[in-house]
């Protein structure tokens, strides 16, 4: 079974059409798998057309051409309370329910289980409490919604998706308003609810940097409304996923897998040390100031963390100079080196 | 787990163990209503009236012909304004929203403005200042008229447009509108008239006979019901329109229900009590402070409650008993409401908590 597909869509194209004719076709020829258990991440640059993509394989906007297939069944063709015991959403807009506990909200997602009166049986309970446990909010349940923080609702609302017990959760920019360690907490929620509850997630992010670490799959749009699929790595290797977001002066850093920040060189250095969390960040920071390594370097620093703090050594203007942090070194290599350049 | 039992934050349960207190309150304030006015009637004699016992001729003629329908019609009429305020501020998801945005009341008040003022200008004046059976339930006739025709615009428009903001920004349009016709009618029309239109507008539960009551307690009941088979979808609606959908609710349905439901129950109100301000949008932020929670399945039957008993308490306050004054209902339900809302929204553990819907 783990290797079903949930959802599939063939030759489809999206975009928007009013009663007479098609106005706009914003991609085509879309031909997607979302296996059981696997978490895809669909990235693309503003304007590319990601809402209109989940719009289209959440049933809200008809395909301009072709088909969704939802569980082997076209996503029209699903009654809307099938389709609601299928697939769970999270939406990018905030919920601003006020008197709402975490539990009543999340008890909201079994609203396509319940009776007329929306009466929770105890099994339902059970299944809100357990959403709640499942992405670590347990602790949040007797809590109100309009006294939370962002990333405590954002769990809330991934809690009440949950419960609403999908084969397909579909998130819309669930990382965006939240900070770096939120955003990387909920990236893990979500992989856990992928791999632990075997749901299968697609999610649109901006956060480039995250989906390539997380995503089973990632489904690249540029900026032309052509789509890419393929596992982050492969399109990494292949330079399909740098080439996608590259603006001028921002490069993809295939080493390290992420965009590096454009800084204007100013010189070259050489760097002698061990292997250690020291010389990574003192290469970081030279690189920031605008250096680059190389074997005819303009200034030298050495490294040495044999001592009870680290000691770096810095060789400009055939001068050395002993430096006890990073800050002590880049003002000297900023003010040395500027003088060097005059002197010329 | 730690949590477990009352810590779940269920909100349904504390609300079912404050049932009794809040039923017992309201056939308290019921009680009083009966017993206060320009006439006392002590409690011992309002006992032997309900056990059929025999007291003075005159107590009994205002127990049944005035204090007891008066009392009911506050009972339901209040109920009514509640749940209709509280249907159109989830719906529109506005803590301004009340049961007259949609237009309502003033397609109401235009109906009957109408009426007077034309009977007034044809010079039969004399019809309703005798206030007969018929020139009452012509009042009434006339405003559901006008109510139903506005409520008809209103859905007409709604299947044409989906954005609620939109329906929200037409009826206060319809609102205006029908203002500015009665204005010119008061324009045009004689005193006497006028002076009836102002009474009316000022409300009261005292207008409704016994052959009125039965017409207005069945439609008002029926919205009722309508209001307590939509506690799921509005529940769901609280987390916006697009998550109701993604939830497997029909929009255009409930939609639908929820605005015939509150025109059907602010229309009927309109209709035999004149339009009264202010406990529809006040009682369910009160509901929702006081019960501390957001779920209709709480706040459809709170509201109701709630709405019945405050009703009660501003009409004895408008009798003012003890004494032939009678203060218009409207400037009661505004003057002693808004202070007891101030304090019980801002009482929350912070002042930041205030009014959400």
């Amino acid at each position: 079974m783990s290797n079903t597909s949930i959802l599939t869509c063939t030759n489809l194209t999206i975009g928007y059409r009013n009663q007479k004719a098609v106005i706009k076709e914003v991609s085509k020829d879309l031909n997607l798998h979302l296996k059981r258990g696997e978490l895809v991440c669909l990235i693309g640059p503003n304007g590319s057309g990601k809402s209109t993509l989940i719009r289209t394989l959440t049933g809200i906007q008809p395909p301009l051409h072709g088909e969704v297939w939802l569980c082997n069944k076209k996503i029209e063709e699903h009654s809307s309370e099938e389709k609601a015991r299928t697939l769970s959403v999270v939406l990018t807009s905030q919920v601003q329910a006020g008197y709402l506990t975490a539990f009543d909200i999340v008890a909201l997602g079994r609203f396509p289980y319940t009776n007329w009166a929306g009466r929770l049986t105890e099994s339902d309970k059970q299944i809100v409490k357990s959403a709640l446990a499942s992405v670590g909010a347990g602790d949040l349940t007797p809590r109100f919604i309009h006294e939370m923080s962002d990333g405590e609702r954002q769990k809330v609302m991934i809690a009440r998706a949950l419960a609403q017990e999908p084969e397909l959760m579909v998130l819309d920019e669930p990382t965006a308003f939240l900070d770096l360690p939120h955003k990387i907490e909920t990236m893990r929620i979500l992989r856990m609810v992928a791999q632990n509850a075997g749901k299968s997630i697609l999610l649109s992010t901006h956060d480039l940097n995250l989906a390539i670490r997380c995503a089973d799959q990632l489904w690249i749009i540029n900026r032309s409304g052509t789509m890419i699929s393929g596992t982050p790595e492969d399109l990494v290797l292949s330079g399909i996923f740098g080439s996608a977001f590259e603006i001028d002066g921002v490069h993809f850093d295939t080493t390290r897998g992420e965009f590096t920040i454009p800084v204007e060189k100013r010189g070259t250095f050489s760097i002698s040390a061990p292997e250690s969390v020291e010389r990574i960040w003192t290469m970081y920071a030279l690189e920031r100031i605008g250096f680059c390594p190389s074997g005819s370097p303009d200034i030298s620093v050495t490294v040495e963390i044999s001592g009870k703090k680290p000691l770096w050594r810095v060789r400009l203007n055939d001068e050395e100079k002993e430096c006890w942090s990073i800050r002590e070194m880049v003002e000297h290599i900023s003010t040395g080196y500027r003088k060097g350049g005059d002197r010329n | 787990m730690k949590l477990d039992g009352n810590e779940t934050g269920d909100s349904m349960r504390k609300f079912v163990m404050a049932i009794p207190l809040i039923a017992g309150i309201l056939i308290l304030v019921f009680m009083l209503d009966l017993m206060l006015g320009s006439v006392n009637i002590p409690p011992d004699a309002l006992l032997s009236i309900l056990t059929g016992g025999t007291v003075k001729e005159t107590w009994m003629n205002i127990f049944w012909d005035w204090r007891v329908p008066k009392a009911m019609t506050a009972v339901f009429a209040g109920g009514a304004l509640a749940l209709s305020g509280l249907l159109m501020q989830t719906f529109f998801r506005n803590p301004l929203a009340d049961p007259y945005i949609l237009g309502i009341s003033s397609g109401a008040s235009l109906g009957v403005a109408f009426v007077m003022m034309s009977a007034g200008i044809c010079g039969a004046g004399a019809i309703f200042a005798s206030i007969g059976l018929l020139g009452d339930m012509s009042i009434s006739v006339a405003a559901i008229l006008g109510a139903f025709a506005v409520l008809l615009l209103i859905l007409l428009i709604s299947s044409k447009i989906q954005s609620n903001i939109t329906i929200l920004i037409l009826g206060i349009m319809v609102s205006y509108i029908s203002g500015a016709l009665v204005t010119i009618l008061l324009q045009f029309t004689d005193e006497t008239s006028m002076h009836m239109y102002s009474l009316w507008t000022f409300g009261s539960f005292s207008g409704v006979t016994w052959s009125q009551l039965p017409i207005m307690a069945v439609l008002l009941l029926a919205g009722f019901i309508l209001s307590f088979c939509l506690v799921k979808p509005l529940n769901a609606l609280l987390l916006g329109e697009q998550y109701a959908e993604s939830m497997g609710m029909n929009y255009n349905r409930i939609r639908i229900t929820i605005i015939t439901t509150t025109a059907l129950m602010a229309g009927v109100v309109t209709a035999f009590c004149g339009p009264i301000g202010f406990l529809g949008i006040a009682i369910p932020h009160f509901c929702r402070a006081f019960f501390v929670t957001a779920d209709h399945r709480v706040l459809v039957p709170g509201c109701i409650l709630v709405g019945g008993i405050i009703a009660l308490i501003t009409d004895i306050i408008s009798r003012v008993p003890g004494t032939d004054i009678v203060l218009p209902l409207n400037a009661i339900t505004a003057l002693f409401g808004a202070p007891v809302v101030i304090w019980v929204i801002l009482r929350g553990t912070k002042f930041g908590r205030g009014v959400t819907t």
